[in-house]
């Protein structure tokens, strides 16, 4: 048996080890990788940065552990932006598996920034600047619902408080108060989204979707339904960029953990590894299929 | 290395997980059973005491909404699916359900997903404002176009049809490879987050 044929049988463990040490060796010794913003990202980030100053970010945390990984550097990402220039948030899940998920991410992000903060306008306050909604079913009441009125959605937030008792929710009612809504989810979740919010109350959608299903939405960033959309960890690791931006212009000083972007040096060695695989199949493909002949 | 109990769970049992990699193995096969019955019970739990106890259980007792009741039988007619003398009843749920969600959906999709999708292909002189937005939008015009002509399977590939449908499968495939590039791109994101999680989380070597 020639090279090529045995490199066209070779043991599928060994490119699992490859895979390993590629993606290890760079998380253990990183080479610095500024990520560059693309067009549906930028889109997404300016339209939350210069939306009415009265208007709230929904986060939708539609993600379940398994694609955290991709999905929630995202929602760090947008919980930086928001808080870091005052939006009113509030988050829900639709996928009862991203419950613990939102909490986390919420928990995190507000820790971070009252451990910072001086007076009482600087601090994340829940029920304030935030809200938690948490899980409720099914979908479609829930996106019809929040188009009269969100407290009857959710009576309750996460934490057992009565939404209509918490003073954020004074000013946002339903979807005439939301900016823009966000769905971060390795499923349809989105569309559902953008069928019931957005074509029936217009309400401006933004998407951060898993790189698999990334492909299958771009039509709906060419036809205006989604504002803009976040692609995978990579996605992730731009909105990062432009968070980072955002702090140094608003002189925000302390360090922000970015975990897309310290994957963003063991990707692209995955991905030139990948790449040089594909090269070498290809030659031994045609290299053996020319011998047989 | 961490001294968070739950942690090392977590980390052995991500190893047990990627231990399949070697070869099926009863490690793999117990983390596997565990984390689906780990995610059942969670979502059984969560539906009950978010969903059947504020909507259903709570005002009932209460002597409020009484017609819930109603609806709850409906719902509980799911479960007649396991006696085989009436287990036609299941189809009486089946009907509501189906039968709010297609109203509900149908139209709303055809506006989203084909009237919305449609516009957005068709070129007007607006989006010749700069060369490059004029260009794609003849490209996706184009495109769809041609992918329709690929799927038309009741004419034969002749004359016009055969270059079209040729320029169709040529889009497809950009089309497959677009998606085959970001699908290695998930996959590699979610070996690096467990790495992350193995490396740092738990072992401490990268912070």
């Amino acid at each position: 048996m020639g090279f090529w044929n045995k490199l066209l049988k070779i043991d599928r463990r060994w490119i699992y080890t490859i895979i390993w040490l590629v993606v290890m060796i760079p998380l253990l010794f990183p080479f610095k990788i500024k990520p560059m913003a693309m067009p549906p990202v930028t889109r997404l980030f300016n339209y939350i940065d210069t939306m009415p100053e009265d208007k709230a970010l929904v986060i939708s945390v539609d993600y379940t552990p398994d694609i955290q990984p991709e999905l929630h550097p995202m929602c760090i990402a947008l919980l930086h932006h928001a808080f870091a220039t005052k939006r009113k948030v509030g988050l829900l899940t639709l996928q009862v598996m991203g419950l613990g998920l939102g909490e986390a991410a919420i928990r995190q992000v507000t820790e971070e920034f009252n451990a910072h903060a001086t007076t009482h306008e600087d601090s994340i306050i829940n029920g304030e600047d935030y809200v938690y909604w948490g899980w409720t079913t099914p979908i479609i009441t829930i996106l019809l619902g929040m188009g009269e009125r969100i407290t009857n959605v959710y009576p309750v937030d996460y934490y057992g408080h009565r939404t209509e008792s918490l003073p954020i929710m004074k000013h946002l009612k339903n979807y005439d108060d939301i900016g823009i809504v966000v769905s971060i989810a390795g499923s349809s979740i989105p569309i559902s989204w953008v069928n019931f919010a957005n074509t029936q109350f217009g309400v401006p959608i933004g998407c951060g979707a898993t790189a698999v299903s990334a492909a299958d939405y771009y039509p709906y960033l060419n036809s205006g339904q989604f504002t803009g959309m976040m692609a995978g960890m990579k996605g992730a690791a731009e909105y990062e960029q432009l968070v980072a931006d955002k702090f140094d212009e608003l002189g925000i000083k302390w360090e922000l953990r970015r975990k897309g972007t310290e994957a963003m040096s063991s990707q692209t060695a995955a991905h030139i590894a990948i790449m040089i695989f594909i090269i070498i199949g290809n030659i031994a493909y045609f290299v053996t299929r020319r011998r047989k002949k | 290395m961490s001294a968070d109990p739950w942690t090392w769970i977590a980390a052995i049992l991500t190893l047990a997980i990627f231990s399949f990699l070697y070869k099926e193995n009863p490690f793999y096969r117990f983390a596997e059973h565990l984390f689906v019955g780990v995610a059942n019970g969670y979502a059984i739990t969560f539906y009950w005491h978010r969903v059947l106890v504020p909507s259903l259980i709570n005002p009932v007792s209460h002597g409020q909404k009484l017609w819930l009741i109603a609806i709850a039988i409906i719902g509980a007619l799911y479960f007649t699916r396991f006696i085989p003398k009436v287990s036609w009843l299941v189809r009486i749920p089946i009907a509501v359900v189906l039968g709010y969600f297609s109203g509900a959906y149908i139209p709303r999709a055809i506006d989203a997903q084909i009237l919305q999708q449609l516009r957005a292909t068709i070129v007007t002189r607006s989006m010749f404002a700069n060369w490059q937005s004029g260009l794609w939008a003849v490209i996706i015009a184009l495109g769809v176009i041609a992918t329709i002509t690929y799927f038309f399977f009741s004419a034969k590939r002749k004359g016009i049809l055969k270059p079209v449908s040729r320029i169709g499968i040529i889009f497809i495939m950009v089309g497959f490879g677009a998606s085959f590039g970001y699908t290695v791109m998930a996959r590699i994101s979610l070996l690096i987050g467990r790495l992350q999680f193995l490396l740092g989380d738990w072992l401490g070597l990268i912070h």
